[in-house]
């Protein structure tokens, strides 16, 4: 479980990672992000929290562009990461998403070996030799806690590991190729209590060196990882604050209820 | 809270802790009301009733802590919910020690048995006046939550205070005309202590409704007059 010490005094580092002005999404006709600004710490974790269908998971999806997979997908307004607006169209999108790393869900290791589930996505950028690459897969899987429970079976199926250790397995690629940003799309909403919990723990560690976005749909765990937290509703910012302050004294009333399990 | 939870059954669970604190208020109430009158007309069977009367309070004070606590454990509160069941716990200890404060001046009925002398029992029952009203009247805010009303019963300890030092200083004089007086006053400033601490408990209530209420504390100091503490032989 993360610790209240360690999660407490987080690093105070408030220089704006990422700085979303004037942010509108549509899918299509629809609007899905009204006019959203926000600020995004460096080395910091940001949780979006809010009903089905409120545009958190969309926000998130804007900050690698991955919604441009889709048709019919636009963004407007400005996205900067490190003053650089990544919304513009000479961006390239390769190196944004080496840069803004993303998990899912659902984990979704390669149907390969667990090895090759980490150098893949190296290799893509980077030419190394064996023992180079033994050093970043082994550095990797230590570093989402997964190396002692599988560095004795590097060539088995990264599909025969368990969810909650596939989940890990995702973490330590995205980690593999240096991002500084990792989004978490409700990262642990498919596992069981202590695979989330050992994934929490993994975010908390993993603040120190990342500028952390986590959607979530289970609030005491925007409590407990995050320290600010954004809360949307039907495509608009509400309120974004420091955490402790949103889960003890919310500015806002449709917060308030939200929170506290009024409506949702 | 006006809008109600999804899960009706949280709803219960914080309406049980209003209500019981409701009901707890109400017989502290009462005790301090018995307590007072006990001593002012040697009643020892009022008297006898109130330490009776206190046993019930600590039970009431349990069942509202566990109560609180498996609310807390089974619902994750937050934001205002979170304040109000820490508040109850809050509040719920404050009575249960003005209950406590009532038992002890029952106590003390059949220690002065010569009776009260009238003057002195129009003063502690002019102070058990003033800290009743606070007691009530904190009580009545807790239905409310009136964060206006929560303030001005903050800041009306003062009187209490100012009246508790012209009565220790009048006791002071009773002793010192005639040593006979010794035993009784200082049973009475006993009284008059517990008294004056009720309307500090009510002062208590007050801060933690206005926390409920408002998610921030109170501003600034509360103003204080008790100046007993400064008060020897020779300048009283």
């Amino acid at each position: 479980m993360v610790s209240l010490e360690k999660t407490a005094p987080q690093q105070a580092n408030d220089r704006a990672k990422i700085e979303i002005k004037n942010l509108n999404f549509y899918y299509g006709e629809s609007k899905a992000l009204k006019n959203i600004s926000l600020q995004l710490p460096e080395r910091s974790v940001t949780a979006f929290i809010g009903p089905s269908g409120c545009g958190k998971s969309t926000l998130l999806r804007v900050l690698n562009r991955i919604y441009e997979l889709y048709p019919k997908q636009r963004a407007e307004g400005e996205v900067l990461v490190d003053g650089q607006n990544i919304l513009d169209r000479n961006q390239d999108l390769n190196l944004l998403r080496t840069k803004v790393g993303m998990v899912f869900q659902k984990p979704t290791p390669f149907p390969m070996s667990i090895y090759e589930n980490i150098s893949f996505g190296i290799k893509l950028y980077e030419n190394l030799n064996k023992s180079d690459m033994d050093e970043r897969v082994e550095a990797a899987l230590r570093r989402a806690a997964l190396w002692n429970e599988v560095k004795d079976k590097l060539n088995a199926s990264g599909l025969s590991l368990s969810g909650g250790q596939q989940q890990r397995l995702c973490i330590a690629r995205t980690v593999a190729v240096k991002p500084e940003i990792i989004l978490l799309d409700e990262p642990a909403s498919a596992l069981d209590p202590l695979s989330t919990a050992k994934i929490e723990e993994l975010i908390d560690e993993l603040r120190a060196d990342y500028t952390i976005v986590i959607v979530t749909h289970n609030m005491q765990q925007a409590a407990r990882v995050s320290r600010q937290t954004a809360f949307m509703y039907l495509g608009e910012l509400v309120e974004f604050d420091e955490t402790a302050k949103i889960f003890t004294s919310p500015q806002e009333k449709r917060t308030q209820d939200y929170v506290t399990g009024r409506f949702g | 809270m006006a809008s109600t939870h999804i899960l009706s059954a949280y709803d219960e669970e914080l309406q049980y802790l209003t209500r019981r604190i409701s009901e707890m208020g109400g017989l502290a109430e009462q005790m301090c009301t018995d307590a007072v009158r006990a001593l002012v007309n040697s009643d020892s069977a009022l008297a006898q009733k109130v330490i009776a009367d206190d046993v019930g309070l600590d039970q009431s004070e349990r069942e509202i802590q566990e109560k609180a606590i498996i609310t807390i454990a089974r619902r994750q509160p937050v934001a205002a919910d979170l304040r109000e069941i820490v508040g109850s716990l809050r509040i719920a200890a404050d009575l249960e020690r003005v209950g406590d404060l009532g038992k002890n001046t029952a106590k003390r009925v059949i220690a002065v048995q010569g009776g009260v002398p009238r003057k002195l029992a129009r003063g502690l029952e002019h102070l058990s006046d003033l800290a009743l009203v606070q007691l009530k009247e904190v009580l009545d805010v807790y239905v409310s939550r009136s964060v206006e009303k929560a303030e001005a019963i903050r800041l009306r300890d003062e009187e209490i205070d100012a009246m508790y030092t012209s009565l220790f200083r009048e006791l002071l004089t009773y002793m010192m005309e005639d040593p006979r007086n010794i035993t009784t006053c200082t049973h009475l400033l006993f009284c008059a202590k517990n008294i004056e601490r009720i309307g500090d408990h009510a002062t208590n209530i007050a801060e933690t409704i206005y926390y409920m209420t408002t998610g921030a504390q109170p501003e600034g100091e509360r103003p204080k007059d008790d100046t007993s503490n400064t008060l020897g032989a020779a300048n009283s």
